[in-house]
């Protein structure tokens, strides 16, 4: 991003609800701290599933929006309304009329209003009653997040949803650069947000078989990428939101920049569903790289999509080392799905927000759960504890999906 | 308030009452403030909270409202639909 005639594009304004707490301070104490968000499922349907941990975010609609307001909404939306609210506080914006048709929201999420879709479906198939509740089609639709951002906001500029699985925010923070980057509008909220936590999906991915047991000594331990004794993900609740602009429009209203998106590269893995692939990841970095005209050897973090399980460790740390070479070993990976477990269409945003903070507090979260590294994966994937890095000028965050749509995002630090 | 299973034939004040404990709840105002004239606009139900209103009486009244039925301006209006429908859909 760095053609002349374009619009560099900043991040201004940041917020999460997330395992690891609802703000950016919390975040920050808890990523770099190495806590775990895992925990034994809170939900009285726990005792009927196989997989009884997950990644909640203690997040309750009543302490931000009235009972009217929240009652239409599903979990996803709730998530992300609230972090598209505090996003914009954060980044201290006014939206005048005048910008209001210069700024829009992307949003991914895989599975939309999954809570909603599945009260229906027990009203019906398990209840017995014949008719479903009159908002059921507005708070299931996967765009219904970014709908009721965009009216809180009041944004007459566009409204996109991506659906992309694990890479949906990713991709929605990297197309939503790419508008501004491209003169269509001057700012953008952009993220992603899920609430997949129901008693049906949680089935749905058992099924899959990737999800980790509960380790057995320590709940929170239950997720580890990149380890040897891994046993799968485990599934996550959040939301996280940016607020992205173009430079000249934040530095004409004094904003405070907390990091540039450089580049952004998406790319697919053709040939399976679920199977990830060196190619098709290693295409999706190198197209973030080119777009950031950025050489390998620049880029001194990743944060990983690290799953946890063996197939994405093995793939990832493989496409790593295919596009940076022996500059694979001086670079730094890690996984913070081990402390947040994988928030599916939220991923890509947590993890980029963390991927900034990373660069703010010079130092770079750990993988935790790394005890007994898995011989196929030899990078250095910050084990345990975080790591300083003084001058953490040019860091990338992964998502790769099911289904194939890979995303990657570098930032470069501000200064 | 799931049900009207005790009271069969509900007066037209039972019903209003029943009809504005469910606006207060739904839009979290005081029952106080909701007189059987209010419009359901000026007690800030939009079409979809209308839906909404008359989904839950439905289930409460154990009636149907034909969807030809639901040009409602008062809470009136929907007190008499409700007792109308409740009558008509006995038979």
């Amino acid at each position: 991003m760095t053609d002349s005639s374009h619009q560099r594009v900043v991040i201004t304004g940041l917020s999460v609800v997330s395992p690891l707490g609802n703000t950016i301070a919390d975040l920050t104490q808890n990523v770099f701290a190495g806590v775990s968000g895992i925990k034994r499922l809170d939900t009285p349907f726990a005792d009927q599933l196989d997989c009884k941990i997950a990644a909640q975010a203690q997040f309750n609609p009543a302490d931000h929006f009235s009972k009217h307001a929240y009652s239409m909404l599903d979990r996803t939306s709730q998530m992300a309304l609230h972090t598209s609210i505090e996003a914009v506080k954060d980044a201290n914006l006014v939206i005048s009329d005048a910008l209001k048709p210069r700024m829009g929201i992307y949003l991914g999420t895989g599975m939309g209003g999954s809570h909603s879709i599945e009260e229906g479906y027990v009203r019906l198939y398990k209840e017995g009653l014949s008719r479903l509740k009159p908002f059921t089609v507005l708070m299931s639709m996967n765009n219904a997040a970014a709908s009721a951002i965009a009216s809180e906001h009041q944004l007459t500029g566009p409204n996109q949803t991506f659906s992309t699985a694990c890479s949906s925010s990713a991709v929605a923070i990297g197309e939503a650069a790419r508008l501004i980057r491209h003169g269509y509008v001057d700012v953008m909220l952009a993220g992603g947000a899920e609430a997949l936590l129901t008693f049906g999906t949680i089935k749905a991915w058992e099924a899959l078989r990737t999800l980790a047991e509960e380790d057995s000594n320590a709940t929170g331990a239950s997720c580890k990428p990149f380890s040897a004794d891994r046993t799968g993900m485990v599934l996550g609740e959040g939301s996280a939101m940016v607020v992205l602009e173009s430079l000249a429009h934040a530095t004409t209203r004094g904003a405070t920049i907390y990091a540039e998106i450089a580049g952004y590269g998406t790319a697919n893995d053709s040939d399976h569903i679920t199977q990830p692939s060196v190619i098709g990841q290693s295409a999706t970095i190198l197209a973030a790289l080119k777009d950031a005209d950025l050489p390998p050897n620049t880029i001194q973090y990743i944060n990983a999509h690290g799953t946890g399980t063996l197939l994405n460790d093995t793939t990832e740390s493989n496409a790593i080392k295919n596009v940076f070479g022996s500059h694979a070993y001086d670079l730094s990976v890690s996984s913070t799905k081990s402390m947040h477990g994988h928030l599916m269409g939220a991923a890509g945003a947590l993890e980029a927000v963390i991927t900034v903070l990373a660069q703010r507090n010079n130092q770079l979260p750990p993988t935790i759960n790394l005890v007994n590294p898995d011989p196929e994966c030899d990078l250095d994937y910050v084990p345990n504890v975080a790591k300083s890095l003084p001058k953490l000028e040019y860091a990338m965050s992964n998502s790769f999906a099911f289904g194939g749509t890979g995303a990657s995002l570098i930032f470069r630090k501000f200064n | 308030m799931t049900s009207a299973t005790d009271n069969q034939n509900p007066s037209l004040d039972e019903i209003s009452q029943t009809l504005a404990k469910m606006v207060a709840d739904k839009m979290d105002i005081d029952i106080a403030t909701i007189k059987p004239e209010s419009t359901l606009e000026e007690l800030g139900l939009d079409s979809l909270d209308t839906f909404d209103l008359i989904f839950n009486a439905e289930d409460y009244f154990h009636i149907k409202v034909p969807n030809d039925q639901v040009n409602i301006s008062t809470l009136q209006d929907v007190s008499t639909l409700v007792q109308r429908l409740i009558i008509e859909q006995k038979k």
